[in-house]
């Protein structure tokens, strides 16, 4: 900022010399249309400092000089234009942290914020002015704020924005024009504090986060370890905490991963244990088992109830499937699609082949091709002699045929656990024919017993 | 001092799930496997665990074979064997008692049941 007023006062002290050869015999017409194009010019030249654009900023502020040297606001334009080039050079990155993203200009560590020292633009020589013989009538001033340049603004200071500044072609004899060159100087000011406070905020953020990040997954991985076998003991809980403290984690977040690892340890045991629910005496029994090992509330149960039973419901074992089909293209698909429903799936290539096979496996769903080029046998065929097979003839019993067979297939009378589906198979239409013969079956069986 | 616990069991699927249950049991046991009587017997008597948890159909020796073995041995005629069957008959309860298993316990197995068990009898 000293050099900035030093440059204030040289500018001031200067006197304004004229020289003969650029004297100009200007009509009150000429002067005053060449005051109009300098306001233009300025008026261009703020514009392409907005822009960033300062060379041309700087070709049009000289324009409006030649034009209209008496123009109070040439000065503080190029003053203005000094400045941003200096903040530009500044900020620019430097040529080999060019690849780097822009925060990796930052400080590396989230230090104090640098704001006892904000930018301070350095002072370019002021071009030369062009000497013009001062125009007749009222004389207007080189703007007096030059003179007294603005103090830096203090850290803690809050600044409100200053009112924006005259119109760069107003009136020149308004009274407040150093007061308005000054309100520029430190808009121009704040808003390098702002943009330099923000920088160092933003790298600041990115720092915490990414140390966050990491003390985070270290926390994560150590309770994983703890909770893997249900709720730590009082000691390894409070290492954890102690952990967590030397991690600089805040409670919450010590808190929200603490829960969210529990919950996921629970939910993967319940999927372990559902696994082996046949060596259970009680499913339901089980998981509350688990729910007070895992200290899982009931709240917290209930709020994750749906994952936990999503869970459940994929891994879930709905029976023994026989599929007969030789078409292995269409079969292996359907067959992995089965197994991902859970179903247990057994595969046979023909109806001969499935004889062998279904009295070991006693299926709880046969599905069958309607016609076999490698077997003597047909699905329909089949369908008859597992009709007279007394272990077998409530099984559900699903076809696969062509559209064309359909016909003949609804006028053979087909039993309640017996259904079709027709080719090519929709998953969809299979689980939902499936579902209904399953429930059929499992109303014969009870009826049975 | 962790206790110790022999499991003579020869299904995987069971093995697996008491070790489920004890690794969440909280309790400060160490689980030792045999897959038969034969292999129990060798590990009891080789080193005597606090408790046996008994598998009664095996293959190579199964447990009604193992358990008068154990029973008859100075070095464990004293460890508490609990029964662990999935055969539920009152005649095979009485038969494992009268062998000296002291509990008969009957599969499918609940958690809380079998380690309140265990805990019974490890306390002991």
């Amino acid at each position: 900022m000293v050099a900035t007023a030093k440059t204030y006062a040289t500018q001031v002290s200067q006197p304004v010399q004229s020289t003969g050869a650029q004297k100009v015999q200007e009509t009150p017409a000429v002067k005053q249309q060449n005051k109009e194009s300098a306001k233009q010019s300025l008026l261009a030249a703020d514009r392409f400092v907005k822009e960033g654009n300062f060379e041309q900023a700087k070709i049009e502020v000289e324009k409006a000089q030649k034009l209209d040297s008496s123009n109070p606001y040439i000065q503080a334009f190029l003053d203005r234009i000094a400045y941003f080039e200096t903040l530009q050079k500044k900020n620019a990155p430097p040529p080999v942290a060019a690849s780097e993203p822009p925060k990796a200009v930052a400080p590396a560590a989230p230090a104090k914020p640098p704001v006892t020292a904000p930018p301070t633009p350095h002072p370019q020589p002021a071009p030369p002015r062009p000497v013009v013989q001062p125009p007749p009538g009222p004389a207007v001033p080189t703007p007096p704020a030059a003179a007294t340049p603005p103090k830096p603004a203090a850290p803690q200071q809050k600044f409100t924005p200053p009112p924006p500044p005259p119109h760069p072609g107003a009136a020149p004899a308004a009274p407040d024009t150093s007061v308005n060159s000054r309100l520029e100087e430190m808009r121009a000011q704040i808003e390098l504090l702002t943009k330099a406070l923000h920088q160092e905020k933003l790298a600041r953020e990115e720092i915490k986060d990414r140390q966050l990040q990491s003390a985070v997954s270290q926390f994560r991985a150590a309770l994983e370890k703890a909770w893997v076998n249900g709720a730590p003991r009082e000691e390894d809980s409070q290492q954890l905490h102690q952990l967590a403290l030397s991690l600089a984690l805040p409670e919450e977040v010590e808190v929200s991963v603490q829960r969210e690892v529990k919950i996921d340890m629970y939910s993967r045991a319940v999927k372990e244990v559902v696994a082996k629910r046949k060596l259970l005496k009680s499913s339901s029994s089980t998981l509350e088992w688990l729910r007070k090992v895992y200290q899982i509330s009931v709240a917290e149960y209930l709020e994750n109830e749906s994952k936990f039973l999503l869970d459940l419901v994929a891994d879930q074992y709905k029976g023994t499937l026989l599929l007969i089909s030789e078409d292995a293209t269409g079969r292996d698909p359907l067959s992995s699609k089965l197994k991902m429903s859970g179903y247990a799936t057994i595969i046979a290539a023909t109806p001969e082949v499935a004889l062998e096979k279904i009295e070991k496996i006693n299926p709880n769903v046969i599905l069958c091709e309607a016609k076999f080029k490698q077997s003597v046998l047909s699905g329909v065929k089949f369908l008859h002699v597992l009709r007279a097979n007394s272990k077998l003839n409530a099984t559900p019993f699903i076809l696969f045929c062509d559209p064309s067979e359909i016909q003949d297939l609804q006028s053979s009378e087909l039993r309640p656990n017996e259904g079709y589906v027709k080719k090519p198979v929709d998953f969809d239409e299979l689980s939902a024919v499936m579902n209904e013969k399953l429930v059929r079956f499992r109303e014969y069986i009870s009826k049975l017993i | 001092m962790s206790k110790v616990i022999l499991l003579v069991e020869d299904d995987e699927d069971n093995r697996d799930l008491v070790s489920f249950v004890m690794q969440r049991s909280r309790l400060d046991v160490d689980l030792v496997i045999a897959e038969n009587g034969q292999e129990a017997v060798d590990k009891a008597l080789a080193s005597p665990p606090h408790l046996i948890l008994m598998d009664m159909q095996m293959p190579v020796m199964d447990g009604w074979h193992a358990v008068p073995i154990l029973k008859a041995d100075d070095r464990t005629k004293h460890i508490p064997i609990i029964a662990f069957t999935a055969q539920a008959k009152p005649e095979d309860k009485a038969r494992s008692r009268e062998m000296g298993c002291v509990e008969h316990y009957t599969k499918p197995m609940d958690p809380e049941e079998l380690l309140a068990l265990i805990q019974k009898y490890l306390n002991q």
